[in-house]
């Protein structure tokens, strides 16, 4: 469970990323988060594993105060949250299976991580979560060679070897043509619905996110203006979130 | 799903043996030329001296330093500045012709690769030799100096003058053609914009690296700051060699900062 | 450059529609004029002069041609003073590029976050790299006496300064995605720069270590004149002896030593990357 009280983010230079925001989470949940770019998605995001730093309020997950994690502790947290990103920032130039393994890096002896020798179990494991996202026949192949839908699911092969409850996707379909992210947004689905990992993820596409999302958090300025089920958002309450830019664009 | 990933699993390719035998062929190799660490050291014991070393370089010698006529240290340094300098300009001269009959774009391959095997060829020769060989034609000092850095040059400046040709956009001179430009106008207007900087940003590499390496004219007697540094070496005179290196060291890093600056400007437009 | 501006007026256009635009006068009357005054000084200072060139340039000639025909009588003597210079590169550049690692990782300011440390061992790796190789080879013949070791390791200074900013320049420009990837799943700064930093430059590492190589084998055989071994030693004595058939026989075993290691390391760096 996460759980957000009172939680705000002011950056060094005066911006405000999160202005009191009041939010709970239960596992489980798929959650989208959508608002226009600098709105605070990706602060929103970035807090819950502590990417980013908040500066008011609590933020707890699972029971643990994030706030005040450090050193160790902050990357123990980090092992039970899987993350996903807009560019996949996989190691490209080495093999599928390999950046798959990288997940499990943590929880090595330094020598196997120096040495790349990884145990078998790992290696299983990693085979497993590629399985899982659909792409077993390529763990031995150069990620580069992938297309972008492709990488995606390296991407999130790797957070699931890592065995997370809760997964954070950082745009994970913006640099996707509609079809692939069609597909990378139903795998999310089965992951949320087979291993009953929460979802918690942040998308520009408004469609998307209401065609896959059981939940749908807007924000604007840093404010959750919209917090309810995915089926109740009309044009009214993306008014509310877009402004009336939107409907400008939309109508142009 | 449990036998496809078994099966995933045992059909990995079996690079580490390949890896493994690369790493003892590297091991191997190694141990082979290890035996060059042989330390047959005749006067006393190498640290002494390590420390007397040091000790006279970080007490350089004041007198030398701010010493300004020619044997001091800034003339001295102007010496080796000028050397590079003109080394650098005259090497870019006898470069240009000879990377663009090496470029394999633009030249048939056998004149090529015969503009390459020259390259090389001119590139084998140490820098003492040519040394010697100009200190015939004109005489021990700066000159000499000057065309055997030129000489040397030639090789590190052509093959990036060969890189930068062969790495032109010809599109442009499509786009050219298209709009009916003669041949002179192309090489003006198409391709020269494009060497143009890249050639420079080279220059002022290499000139970097002349002034660097300048002190191997000291060996043969051919100008700059090489051999005074040399003799005072030899002679076991720590500080003045402590002062002679300050003057180069500072030198070195104040061009080097200068010229990357102008690189970046270079690039970056 | 604002001062510039103001002595040689920007161009004004005015377009037929009113608008207007500032053309800046060009740099190149000031390029060419500071290039003019180093050319000026330099052939002032050197003494450069083209008529001693040409009335003796054929004197450059003569050594090259006594170094006709080679004395292939000559070769059994060269073997070993040739492997002791392949040697000497082959240990040198490898200790100067393994040490320049943990260098070029401190002088990365994407990896190490405090500016000091930075700036204290970029500066270090200036000031080795501002050594002459020469100086650095003499040095090491007072310590280690005379032989291949003093080679050695003046090359290995060489090659860890040279390699350790390339290194460091390379770390800087490496997408550092997979890294922060690594650090949200909660792996330590270390383990994430092995496995997401370190894969990313090893190629283009080793592609810079052999191009070291390459010229470390040239190098080599300067190093030989200051004493510290190899082929240079041999060509030293030649030289004062002005016994130049044999020089020639050195210099076409070096040009094929070097000419097949250069294809040798040019094969394995297309494989590389």
């Amino acid at each position: 469970m996460i759980v957000f009280d009172h939680v705000s983010k002011v950056y060094p230079n005066g911006t405000v990323g999160l202005d009191d925001v009041n939010l709970t989470i239960q596992d489980g949940e798929f959650v989208a988060i959508i608002g226009r770019s600098g709105a605070g998605k990706s602060t929103l995001l970035r807090s819950v594993n502590r990417m980013h730093d908040i500066t008011g309020g609590t933020l707890t997950v699972g029971g643990t105060s994030v706030g005040g994690l450090r050193g160790k502790a902050l990357r123990q947290f980090r092992r039970g949250i899987g993350m996903v990103f807009q560019s996949f920032n996989l190691v490209t130039r080495t093999t599928v299976i390999r950046n798959v393994l990288s997940a499990r890096v943590p929880e090595m002896p330094f020598w196997r991580v120096v040495l790349g020798a990884f145990r078998k179990e790992d290696k299983m494991t990693a085979l497993e979560s590629l399985d899982k996202v659909g792409i077993l026949d390529k763990a031995y192949i150069r990620a580069d060679q992938l297309s972008g839908g492709q990488q995606q699911r390296v991407a999130l092969a790797r957070t699931l070897a890592q065995k997370p409850k809760i997964i954070l996707a950082d745009e994970p379909v913006a640099a996707l043509d509609p079809v692939t992210a069609k597909q990378v947004m139903e795998d999310f689905v089965r992951i949320n619905r087979e291993m009953g990992i929460s979802i918690l993820l942040n998308i520009h596409h408004v469609e998307l996110a209401i065609e896959y999302a059981d939940r749908i958090i807007g924000i604007r300025a840093g404010k959750i203006v919209y917090d309810g089920p995915s089926k109740e958002v009309d044009q009214q309450v993306l008014d509310a979130i877009y402004g009336e830019a939107a409907k400008e664009e939309a109508t142009a | 799903m449990e036998p496809t990933i078994r099966a995933a699993y045992e059909n990995a390719p079996k690079t580490w043996i390949y890896k493994l035998l690369l790493a003892f062929a590297a091991a191997c190799v190694l141990a082979w030329s290890s035996s060059t660490l042989v330390i047959n050291s005749t006067s006393g014991s190498g640290l002494e001296v390590a420390g007397n070393i040091l000790s006279g370089i970080f007490h350089p010698d004041t007198k030398l330093l701010f010493n300004f006529t020619t044997s001091g240290v800034a003339y001295l340094l102007l010496e080796t500045l000028c050397i590079a300098f003109l080394g650098t300009i005259v090497g870019a001269v006898i470069s240009v012709p000879l990377s663009f009959l090496s470029a394999s774009n633009l030249m048939p391959r056998p004149i090529a690769l015969l503009g390459r095997f020259a390259i090389a060829a001119i590139r084998t020769i140490p820098a003492f030799i040519y040394g010697l060989m100009f200190i015939r034609v004109t005489g021990p000092g700066p000159f000499a100096g000057l065309l055997t850095m030129s000489l040397c040059s030639i090789g590190m400046v052509s093959k990036m003058f060969i890189e930068s040709i062969e790495d032109l956009d010809k599109r442009i001179l499509e786009s050219l053609d298209a709009a009916g430009c003669t041949t002179f106008q192309k090489i003006r207007y198409g391709i020269l914009p494009q060497l143009f900087p890249d050639f420079m940003s080279t220059l002022i590499y290499r000139f970097d690296m002349n002034l660097r390496d300048a002190t191997v004219l000291g060996l043969v007697g051919a100008g700059g700051i090489g051999a005074p540094l040399i003799f005072a070496m030899s002679a076991y005179r720590w500080n003045e060699v402590g002062s002679i290196l300050l003057g180069l060291v500072a030198l070195v890093l104040v061009i080097e900062w200068i010229s990357a600056k102008i690189r970046t400007k270079l690039t970056r437009g | 450059m604002k001062l510039y501006d103001r002595i040689f007026k920007p161009r004004q256009y005015t377009l037929p529609g009113g608008k207007t635009v500032e053309e800046p006068f060009t740099r190149l009357p000031l390029i060419l004029l500071v290039l003019l005054v180093c050319t000026a000084v330099s052939v002032k200072v050197t003494g450069f002069n083209f008529t001693a060139l040409a009335n003796n340039g054929s004197k450059f000639f003569d050594i090259l041609r006594s170094m006709f025909p080679p004395k292939t009588g000559y070769l059994p003597k060269i073997w070993q003073p040739l492997w002791d210079t392949i040697k000497m590169s082959i240990l040198g550049s490898f200790v100067g590029a393994v040490l320049a690692v943990p260098f070029a990782v401190l002088a990365a300011s994407n990896i190490v976050a405090n500016r000091a440390v930075v700036f204290v061992v970029r500066l270090f790796l200036s000031l080795v790299r501002t050594l002459p190789t020469l100086v650095c080879a003499l040095i090491a013949t007072y310590i280690f006496g005379l032989g291949t070791m003093a080679g050695t390791c003046a090359i290995a200074v060489f090659t860890f300064a040279y390699i350790g900013k390339q290194l460091f320049e390379l770390i800087e420009t490496v997408d550092m995605g997979p890294f922060e990837a690594m650090e949200a799943l909660g792996a330590t700064r270390v383990r994430a720069f092995v496995t997401a930093v370190f894969p990313q430059v090893l190629p283009t590492y080793l592609s810079v270590s052999l191009f070291c190589l390459e010229g470390n084998v040239r190098y080599a055989s300067i190093l030989g004149y200051v004493g510290a071994g190899g082929l240079g030693l041999i060509m030293n004595e030649k030289i004062g002896w002005r016994e130049y058939s044999s020089v020639g026989m050195i210099l076409i075993v070096l040009f094929v030593t070097v000419v097949a290691i250069e294809w040798v390391s040019h094969a394995v760096r297309k494989r590389l990357t």
